[in-house]
C-alpha cells in the first residue's frame, strides 16, 4: 500500500512537472509584447494601416501589389528548388528527424494549388491546415503568417494564380516516427499558433507598426533569428537572440551592443538589408543572402526604414558571443598559429581577395576582420561560405567561388580554423566530421 | 566614369558593376592583363590599385574610385617593376608566358612593399598566382635577383 502511494505521488509529481514545462513554453509573451502601448484590432487602429503595400504603391495595379506582397512574405526562397521553376516547390529542408520538401504553389490543378478556393488558401496560411484537413509542419511559418490580413493573403493568392502552372508533383517528407504523425501538428498548432491577425499597437509610431507587420507577420524574421524551444516553437522570451537556418547560424539581431545589432547605426542596417552589405559588416550570405535577394532588396525605402525602426526597438538579449577581434597583421607568419595546412590553403585560395590583413584586398566585400561569422567560435558560417560560395561570377553582386568540390573535409576544417585563429577573437576547432555534417545540410 | 590608369586619365561609359578586367581589356583595349579563371583563383588578371596587387576579374569598376590603377603596360615605369622585368629577362623566367603579366604584377607589389623578401614572404605574396608551366622556382629566383639589383 505504501509503495503504491509513493508511486502515485511520483507519477503525480512528474505530470505536474511536465505540465509546468509545457505551460512555460506555451504561455509566453507574443512576438511584440515588449512594446509599450495597447494592441488594438486593425479596424480600431487610428493611424495609417500598417498592412498591405506601402504608400508608394497605393495606386499601383493589382499585379504589382500582389508581387510586392509575395516579396514581403518571401515565399519564393523556400518554394523554389535549386535550378527549378519559381514557386514550383521541391526545395529540401534537412531537419534532425528527416527531410521535408516544399510544395508546389503554382496554379497547376493537379500538383499545385489550382483548385484551391480562397477559404482553403486562407486556412492554409493562417491555420496551417491543407484543403484535405491535414496539418502542415511548422517548417511552414504559418504561426507568423497568421498575422497577415485576409486581403494581403488573398492578394498573394491572386499573384500565384497569375503564374504559369507548372506540373510538378510534391515530394513526401522522410520523417520517421513519431514526427511522421501529422495529427500531432494539430496539437502543436493549438499550442503555438495564436491564429489571430496583426494587432497594431496604439502608442507606437506608424513606422514602428508597419515595421512590426513587415518583420513579424510577412518577413517572419524570428523563424530563423529566434531560438526554438523543445517543442520547436519560437522562444519569445529569447526573442531574436539567434537561431539556426540550414546549418548557418542566424545571428542575434536583438539590440544587444556586442552580440546583436545594437551598435549598428540605422543607416548601416538599412543599407545591409536593402543591398546585402554594409561597410565593415560583411555580406549577407546563405539563407540571409536569399532573403535580401528575393525579398528585402525589392522593398521600398519607407518599408526598409520601418523595419529598421522596429528592429531598433527590440530589447537587448545577450547570447554569449565573444567580442570581435581588431585588425590583423599584414605579415603572413604568425607564431601563435600552428596550422600549416590551413595557412597553405589560405595563401593559395583566399589571400588574393581577402588579403593577409583580412581587410579585403581592394573591396570591403572581402573583409574578414570584425565580422560576426569570423568571431563565432563555432565557425559554422565560415565553413558554410567556403563550401557554398556566394553569388555568380560576372555579376555585379559580391562573388566567392565554392570550394566544396576542390578540397577535402580535413582541408576545409583546417582553413576555417586558420581563418578564425588569424582574424577572429576565438580560434575554432572544426573537425573533418563537422565539415562532412555541414555538407549534408545543403 | 573616370579612371586613372598608368598615370593617364581615361573616361569610360560602363556599368558600375563591370569587373575592372573587362574595362581594361575590352573597353580600353589594354590586353596585357590576362583573363584566366574569372573567379580570382589563378592570378592572371592581377593589377595594382594604389600599389596593392588585386585580382581585377573580381573587382567591380565602380569601387575603384579615384585610386591609381597600374597594369602590366605601366609597371616598367615603377622602380620595383623595372627591376622585376630586368630580372625576368636576365634569368629567362618565362616559359609560355600567359600567367606572367600577373606574376610580374604580384612580384612588383611585393618588392615595392618589402625590398628584401625571404622565401616565406615570396611564397605568401605569390601563392595566388598559378603557372601551368611550373616556373615557380625561376620566379622565386627572379624576385631575389631583382632584390639584389
Amino acid at each position: 500500500m505504501r509503495i503504491r502511494r509513493v508511486l502515485v505521488l511520483i507519477a503525480g509529481a512528474i505530470v505536474v512537472a511536465v505540465a509546468a514545462i509545457v505551460g512555460w513554453m506555451v504561455f509566453q509573451p507574443g512576438p511584440y509584447a515588449f512594446a509599450k502601448g495597447s494592441p488594438v484590432d486593425l479596424a480600431a487602429y487610428k493611424g495609417r494601416p500598417p498592412t498591405g503595400v506601402p504608400p508608394e504603391l497605393a495606386h499601383a495595379d493589382a499585379a504589382t501589389r500582389g508581387e510586392y506582397l509575395i516579396r514581403m512574405a518571401d515565399c519564393e526562397a523556400c518554394h523554389t528548388a535549386k535550378g527549378g521553376s519559381r514557386f514550383a516547390g521541391g526545395r529540401p529542408f534537412v531537419l534532425p528527424f528527416g527531410t521535408i520538401y516544399t510544395p508546389n504553389l503554382t496554379p497547376d490543378p493537379d500538383t499545385g494549388i489550382g483548385k484551391w478556393s480562397d477559404a482553403q488558401f486562407l486556412n492554409a496560411v493562417h491555420k496551417g491546415i491543407a484543403p484535405d484537413g491535414s496539418h502542415y509542419y511548422p517548417a511552414f511559418p504559418y504561426a507568423s503568417y497568421t498575422m497577415l490580413t485576409d486581403a494581403d493573403v488573398l492578394a498573394i493568392k491572386a499573384y500565384l494564380f497569375s503564374l504559369k502552372p507548372v506540373h510538378q508533383a510534391n515530394r513526401p517528407n522522410t520523417f520517421g516516427f513519431p514526427v511522421n504523425q501529422r495529427w500531432l501538428m494539430a496539437i502543436w498548432a493549438r499550442l503555438f499558433n495564436p491564429d489571430h491577425r496583426f494587432r497594431p499597437v496604439e502608442g507606437q509610431s506608424e513606422a514602428w507598426n508597419r515595421g512590426a507587420y513587415l518583420v513579424e507577420a510577412a518577413g517572419h524574421c524570428g523563424e530563423c533569428h529566434t531560438p526554438r524551444n523543445l517543442l520547436q516553437a519560437l522562444d519569445q522570451r529569447r526573442k531574436f537572440a539567434g537561431g539556426v537556418a540550414e546549418g548557418w547560424n542566424a545571428y542575434n539581431i536583438s539590440t544587444d551592443r556586442n552580440d546583436g545589432i545594437g551598435d549598428w547605426p540605422p543607416d548601416d542596417l538599412a543599407v545591409y538589408l536593402a543591398a546585402g552589405h554594409a561597410k565593415g559588416r560583411g555580406v549577407a550570405s546563405g539563407p540571409m543572402g536569399e532573403a535580401v535577394a528575393l525579398s528585402l532588396a525589392h522593398l521600398t525605402k519607407s518599408d526598409i526604414a520601418a523595419i529598421v525602426t522596429y528592429l531598433r526597438s527590440v530589447p537587448a538579449m545577450a547570447s554569449g558571443l565573444p567580442k570581435a577581434a581588431g585588425p590583423a597583421p599584414a605579415t603572413p607568419k604568425l607564431a601563435n598559429i600552428d596550422n600549416p595546412v590551413g595557412k597553405r590553403l589560405f595563401e593559395g585560395n583566399c589571400v588574393g581577395c581577402h588579403a593577409w590583413t583580412g581587410a579585403g584586398a581592394a573591396a570591403d566585400h572581402a573583409r574578414l576582420t570584425g565580422l560576426r561569422s569570423v568571431n563565432d567560435p563555432s565557425a559554422a558560417n565560415v565553413v558554410q561560405i567556403i563550401l557554398n560560395g556566394r553569388g555568380k561570377p560576372g555579376t555585379p553582386k559580391p562573388y566567392m567561388p565554392s570550394f566544396a568540390r576542390s578540397y577535402s573535409d580535413a582541408e576545409i576544417a583546417a582553413v576555417a580554423n586558420y581563418i578564425t585563429a588569424r582574424f577572429g577573437s576565438t580560434p575554432s576547432k572544426v573537425t573533418p566530421a563537422d565539415v562532412a555534417a555541414f555538407r549534408k545540410e545543403n | 566614369m573616370d579612371l586613372k590608369i598608368n598615370g593617364a586619365n581615361h573616361q569610360v561609359d560602363v556599368p558600375d558593376d563591370m569587373p575592372l578586367l573587362w574595362v581594361i581589356r575590352d573597353v580600353l583595349g589594354m590586353t596585357g592583363t590576362k583573363f584566366g579563371c574569372g573567379i580570382a583563383q589563378c592570378g592572371a588578371c592581377t593589377v595594382h590599385v594604389d600599389g596593392i596587387a588585386i585580382r581585377s576579374c573580381q573587382l567591380p569598376v565602380g569601387t575603384v574610385g579615384g585610386r591609381a590603377i597600374t597594369t602590366i603596360e605601366g609597371i616598367g615605369d615603377t622602380s620595383a617593376g623595372a627591376k622585376i622585368q630586368k630580372a625576368w629577362i636576365e634569368l629567362e623566367v618565362i616559359q609560355c608566358g600567359y600567367c606572367q603579366p600577373g606574376q610580374i604584377m604580384s612580384a612588383a607589389a611585393l618588392l615595392a612593399a618589402n625590398p628584401q623578401p625571404d622565401d616565406d614572404a615570396i611564397d605568401a605574396a605569390m601563392a595566388g598566382n598559378l603557372c601551368r608551366c611550373g616556373t615557380y622556382v625561376r620566379i622565386r629566383e627572379g624576385i631575389k635577383h631583382a632584390a639584389r639589383a
